[in-house]
């Protein structure tokens, strides 16, 4: 981790970064972001949008460029899918994160969204990591699959070096042998970052698991691990979901998920306690 | 060329037929301004002879006829209702006709070449009013309409007070990505500079945003967009890529709409245009006749008319059945070369 400059803690007590869009600061509490895996329609947006910022939602997520397996997939509604992102951030009132696929597209896409999102498959893109660096919005770099932590860090040096300081680590899962899973969410990870970096690192159990089932534990799980905060799938009808129903919670079930988050970062407040008091 | 490729051709080229036919209806409306009868058999018949005459290619004279006789007949229903034309200054789509369709969306819409064509088409009688810009909150006052306004005879019949959403715009199917070059009119250009520095666009000036749409439309230029209003996009059957590019927060035009008679409904604004001896303090005496009055004003602008002499255009809130409003015109004559009320309107304001 020698070459690691910026992203890497340097003086004892280093303040820890912290990424401020709109009213919401990330790195501060535990900040949820929600919404569906590509925006689909207007009404499919809007709907989602308001159901999650109800529950208690902090940022919106939604995608417009989805960089598929298959070619012949959903490739998302492009510009179309932004301008609805943007309208449906409106009228929840919530900030909106998307992802950007293509170095040309950074500032365009800055023009609709407030963190530019840059996926597992392109966190070793150095061009696009250039381009969002120089972006002036905040980045949220998702963990490569295939990727150690000192590889992911020094993908965020990429950016932070470009000048821009804004960096959120999403953990989204890494390969491994075991295919119950749809990744092996690795939530070590979250307490080994705090100790080298200063940079705010959430959790994406979602594609992390890529099971229904398993989003709220693992969510649940990463406030314990530590978390800035988590991202997740919701779709308003996650059967007619166009990408990742399979992992994408119901509207009823974010909200009960959100009330257990809630409950949870109160009793995180009594631990993070006796932490400290352990520390003296 | 690609069966996909002749199709969109064929939707730009019908779009573009059925706004000739409404600037044809348009032109109907306006003649018969100016004529005592609908009916004119001589006319009719000139129009088809000519139009045989000019049958081409694929289009034969018969098929023409009946397509004549067609539009002929319904140009003739149009002009047997009773329309209000109102002329507005640019191409259809410009913030003039969406500030008159705000004002009133029944009334009928007709570009005008300038702002000096509305004015002439008022007093002539080919409109029943104009629609002018007078300010906007970043360029300040529209020079040509005031030297307009002072010499003019007119009444201000309303106003609108407008915010002005500037679109970018392409053809349908265009890439973001293939966008290099930007048209519009010079002040939309410089309203929406960071926007086109930040995405590597080349602006390009246009006579005016709503014509640099129909340009769009019309002509295809490759790798552009234009910047325009979002009626324009309906218009032209263009694809807006992003809502309101322009740099500032506010951003506001105020239109005056004008009649060659004075307005008699109620109102609760007035414009009035005077002019001062050129000696100190002449300006002072008029605006403390106000002050004393009570009156609030919400705009004062003036205008450089000949050597040394200004006149001064002043907007307040009232109506000129108010007691202070009368008091206070009778005070102010007695201390202007002269004075001329323009008008006791309703202003709306869009949101
Ligand atoms: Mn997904």
């Amino acid at each position: 981790m020698k070459n690691l400059k910026l992203t890497t803690i340097k003086v004892k007590n280093q303040a820890r970064t912290l990424v401020k869009v709109k009213d919401i600061t990330i790195g501060e509490g535990f900040t949820v972001i929600a919404g569906p895996c590509s925006i689909e329609s207007e009404e499919q947006a809007i709907e989602t949008a308001i159901r999650v910022k109800e529950a208690g939602a902090d940022i919106l997520r939604g995608g417009a460029f989805k960089p598929r397996t298959s070619p012949y997939a959903f490739q998302g509604l492009g510009i179309k899918g932004l301008q609805i992102l943007e309208k449906a951030g409106k009228e929840s009132g919530l900030p909106v994160v998307t992802e950007v696929l293509d170095p040309r597209d950074v500032s365009w896409v800055c023009e609709y969204v407030d963190i530019l999102q840059v996926g597992t498959r392109n966190m070793q893109n150095f061009s696009l990591l250039k381009e969002v660096g120089k972006a002036g919005k905040p980045v949220l770099l998702k963990r490569g699959m295939f990727s150690t932590l000192s590889e992911w860090l020094s993908c965020a040096e990429y950016v932070l070096a470009e000048g821009n300081p804004n960096v959120i680590l999403c953990e989204r899962g890494i390969r491994t042998f075991e295919s119950y899973t749809r990744n092996t969410l690795d939530l070590a990870i979250v307490p080994s970052i705090k100790e080298v970096s200063h940079l705010p690192v959430i959790v994406d159990p979602s594609h992390g698991t890529g099971r229904l089932s398993l989003v709220e534990r693992m969510c649940l799980a990463s406030i314990a691990a530590g978390a800035d905060g988590v991202m997740v799938e919701v779709h308003r009808n996650p059967a007619e979901a166009l990408c990742d129903g399979d992992q994408s919670l119901s509207p009823p079930m974010f909200m009960s998920m959100m009330k257990k988050v809630r409950k949870l970062q109160e009793c995180m407040v009594e631990i993070n306690a006796l932490d400290r008091e352990s520390s003296k | 060329m690609e069966l996909k490729e002749i199709r969109k051709k064929i939707d730009l080229l019908d779009s573009r037929i059925l706004r000739i036919l409404n600037y044809r209806m348009e032109l109907a409306l306006m003649a018969k301004k100016l004529k005592t009868s609908i009916e004119d058999k001589d006319r009719e018949k000139e129009i088809l002879e000519r139009i045989r005459l000019n049958s081409t290619g694929l289009i034969n004279a018969e098929f023409v006829e009946k397509v004549y006789t067609e539009i002929i007949k319904e140009s003739k229903g149009l002009q047997q209702r009773d329309h209000r034309l109102i002329g507005f200054q640019g191409e259809h789509g410009a913030y003039g006709e969406v500030a008159l369709r705000a004002w009133n969306s029944e009334w009928v819409s007709v570009p005008c070449a300038g702002y000096s064509a509305v004015f002439e088409g008022i007093k002539k009688g080919l409109f029943d009013y104009g629609i002018v810009a007078v300010e906007n909150t970043l360029g300040g006052v529209v020079g040509e309409v005031n030297e307009l306004l002072v010499n003019t005879d007119l009444y201000v019949a309303g106003a609108v007070e407008l915010p002005v959403y500037l679109c970018l715009m392409t053809l349908p199917g265009t890439d973001h990505r293939d966008i290099r070059s930007v048209y519009s009119s010079s002040q939309a250009l410089v309203q929406c500079h960071n926007f086109l520095e930040r995405n590597h666009l080349e602006a390009l000036q246009y006579y005016d945003s709503a014509g640099a749409a129909k340009m769009l439309a019309e002509d295809t230029p490759k790798s552009s967009a234009v910047i325009a209003s979002k009626l324009a996009a309906e218009i032209y059957d263009l694809e807006i890529i992003k809502e309101d590019i322009d740099d500032f927060e506010r951003n506001m035009t105020r239109f005056l709409i004008l009649s060659a008679k004075a307005n008699v409904a109620e109102g609760d604004k007035c414009s009035i245009l005077f002019s001062t001896a050129h000696r100190a303090g002449t300006l002072f005496s008029v605006l403390e006749i106000f002050a004393k009055h009570d009156i609030n004003l919400t705009r004062i602008g003036s205008i450089q008319s000949g050597a040394g002499n200004y006149t001064f255009f002043l907007d307040f809130i009232g109506s000129n059945k108010d007691e202070k409003v009368i008091s206070s015109m009778e005070q102010i004559k007695k201390v202007t070369s002269s004075l001329r009320f323009m008008g006791c309107y309703k202003e709306k304001r869009v949101d």
